[in-house]
């Protein structure tokens, strides 16, 4: 018998509420569990799961950045401008600029909150503020267009890399889920990208441990504002209309998605894996809202609301069945060979 | 080549030139300053009647400086309030709002009437009425549910299911057009066979337009139009269809602006859609508050007067809201492929 980490045990009961909450809506909306279902999530996903990612990467080092969503729309927008300034640029240089840009975001972000010990919460809300009029300053109140973008950007998002049984897997979406494998890997195997949970669950002990706090912090931010500006990138994309309202609401949906995701707001503990099935399950619960004529649209936004909360406790309860389960099934089974323990 | 409607519009006109009693507006005197308040700011339209204002206020040659405030668009509703407060304490001649604060607006709107400014509002009135000296609608509200109704039945070949996609719950012009639309398909047994389904609300957001339009398609199987009156959702409609392929099965329509709608109405995504001019309602909004900020215009139902380049109007009852009263510019284009790329230029 192979021991599950609670990682993976947390990651087993997201998954089973994601079951559920599907089968629950299965039950109150006609033609409901098909492939498009899983096209219309997953490409919205693509979006959302990098966004979150970033997030993931700040909240572990008990900070959190409320200016993403204004990121994501700032840099929609530049590199929309970039682009139809500049239609032969290369995707590879585009989508370098749209990290860089972001991560010059993270950068400002990251220096006030590290190194001027401003509260992130303070700093990023007033960056969040500050970063959307920049935009409205910026574009001069013209919007881009579809018509701006060249053909291979437009098509990036819709490409079916395969098809099973109906089920499109689109390009922006295998790529989101791609990075944030990535992501994830750094995060188990890479020393630095360790640093984040020391930081996270004692910074005392992390500076003793002599890890340079201030550093990581820093990073943290960096990192989720480039990826923040990637998200901006495939939201051009994806919408190709971007207004100064472009990822309006983001920062929220992707603290929702996190701390669905089993990402702990007091920092040090969770996974960007569960962040991205966090934000599955957050448009999938806003998806099927939608589609559910019990709620009306003015009572959609608490309905939501109340949804994550009975997630969230959902989640919370079998992830203490679950553990539970697996220190009785320890003590009848006979102990693990040192071995098997570390597979 | 623009199909025109709204004869109703030009009648008026007409009858007005007929009367010939309009006053004309004196320019170079001063309003005590206007302040030009959209709903919010980085939206091609508002920027469009922020360029017609400016081209009337320098016609007039005000001596009050024209300024155009407005919210970011997180801070849409209270940061309207706030612009109209301090407007109303800074005492300037004018504010022309396009609400977009339902009648939240109102305390803010009254003390401002009460100190001496003249609140006009363009584009999208206070819904009460309170507070507000005139409003100058761009087209009357009963016709722009019949013009959505024609482009419907048009498109749709007389029959079939359609939905509406509105920016939020609680926009005045919107809920207005969507309730005219309504009235205008229950009275005229023409439209007998068309089937409103269901109304959702994308916020004028791109993101959300977008995935309200594809649950559109997924909750009614038959959907066969979706009529969007803003010109964000009207976009985010037509991309959502064509990027899944459907445009074929749904079409869409509503409100929008052809450098915007250009590739969907050839391509068939978007066959017929409507607008007005954003930069002339800006300008004879311009003209109306410039006129009641110096008292060359009084506000009463009656009232004539020349605006300038555009014509002749009547100050009017507002039918839609009791008590209240409008200028009424009109009139409507439908564009189609045969004009839509001469206007996106």
């Amino acid at each position: 018998m192979t021991r599950l980490s609670p990682g993976a045990l947390r990651i087993l009961a997201l998954l089973l509420v994601l079951v559920l909450v599907a089968a629950f809506f299965a039950t109150q909306i006609d033609n409901y569990l098909n492939a498009r279902l899983f096209n219309r999530i997953s490409s919205s996903v693509a979006i959302v799961a990098l966004i979150a990612t970033g997030q993931t990467l700040v909240i572990l080092t008990r900070n959190i950045d409320l200016s993403l969503g204004s990121v994501v729309g700032f840099v929609a927008y530049a590199t929309g401008a970039i682009v139809s300034a500049a239609p032969e640029i290369h995707p590879v240089l585009l989508a370098l600029a749209a990290l860089a840009i972001g991560a010059g975001f993270g950068l400002l972000n990251g220096l006030l909150v590290a190194y001027a010990g401003i509260p992130s919460i303070i700093t990023t809300l007033a960056a969040m503020a500050i970063y959307r009029s920049a935009l409205v300053e910026f574009s001069g109140a013209q919007s881009i267009t579809t018509e701006d973008l060249p053909q291979w950007l437009v098509d990036f998002p819709n490409t079916q890399l395969f098809t099973l049984a109906g089920v499109q897997f689109r390009a922006a979406f295998v790529a989101a889920v791609v990075i944030v494998i990535l992501v994830h890997l750094a995060l188990l195997r890479l020393r630095p990208a360790r640093a984040l949970y020391a930081v996270g669950s004692n910074p005392e002990a992390a500076e003793m441990a002599g890890i340079d706090a201030r550093r990581t912090v820093l990073a943290a931010f960096v990192a989720a504002g480039a990826l923040a500006g990637l998200a901006g990138l495939f939201f051009l994309a994806r919408f190709g209309n971007i207004t100064v309202v472009a990822g309006l609401g983001f920062e929220l949906k992707s603290i929702a998605a996190a701390v669905l995701g089993g990402v702990s707001i007091n920092g040090g503990s969770g996974s960007v894996i569960g962040a991205l099935i966090g934000a599955v399950l957050v448009d999938l619960i806003e998806n099927s809202l939608v589609r559910w004529e019990l709620v009306s649209e003015f009572w959609r936004e608490a309905v939501l609301g109340f949804l994550i909360l009975s997630a969230v406790s959902a989640d919370a309860l079998l992830m203490r069945r679950l553990t539970r389960l697996r220190i009785r099934r320890e003590k009848a089974a006979p102990a693990p060979t040192p071995k098997e323990a570390t597979s | 080549m623009f199909k025109t409607l709204g004869l109703a519009a030009l009648l008026a006109s007409c009858a007005t030139l007929a009367l010939a009693q309009a006053k004309t507006i004196e320019p170079g005197q001063d309003s005590g300053g206007m302040v030009l308040l959209p709903k919010f700011l980085g939206i091609l339209v508002f920027e469009q009647a922020h360029e017609g204002a400016q081209e009337a206020h320098d016609e007039l040659q005000d001596k009050g400086e024209l300024q155009f405030l407005g919210p970011t668009p997180e801070n849409s509703v209270a940061g309207q309030i706030e612009i109209m407060t301090t407007a109303g304490t800074q005492g300037v001649g004018a504010v022309m709002l396009s609400n977009n604060a339902g009648d939240q607006i109102v305390p803010a709107a009254q003390a401002a009437a009460q100190a001496g400014t003249k609140v006009v509002t363009w584009d999208s009135p206070i819904p009460n009425g309170e507070g507000e000296s005139v409003f100058v609608a761009q087209v009357d509200f009963e016709q722009t549910g019949r013009v959505m109704a024609d482009m419907a039945y048009d498109i749709m070949g007389g029959e079939g299911q359609f939905a509406i996609l509105s920016a939020s719950p609680d926009a005045a012009n919107q809920n207005a057009w969507i309730a005219s639309l309504e009235k205008v398909l229950g009275e005229d047994e023409k439209y007998a066979n068309l089937e409103m389904v269901e109304t959702v609300y994308g916020n004028d957001q791109s993101e959300e337009s977008y995935n309200r339009a594809l649950a559109l398609v997924d909750s009614h199987p038959d959907l066969k139009l979706i009529m969007a009156p803003t010109t964000v959702g009207i976009q985010a409609a037509a991309k959502a269809m064509q990027d899944e392929g459907l445009c074929e099965q749904v079409k869409v329509s509503g409100l929008g602006l052809p450098a915007e709608m250009v590739s969907y109405t050839l391509n068939g995504c978007a066959p017929q859609f409507a607008l007005w001019d954003f930069r002339d309602l800006g300008y004879l909004t311009t003209y109306v508050a410039y006129g009641l900020a110096t008292g060359q215009l009084t506000g009463e139902v009656g009232e004539q007067f020349t605006a300038g380049r555009m014509g002749d109007y009547t100050i009017e009852a507002d039918p839609g809201r009791e008590g209240a009263r409008r200028v009424l510019m009109g009139p409507f284009t439908v564009y189609n492929k045969d004009n839509v790329e001469a206007a996106a230029k």
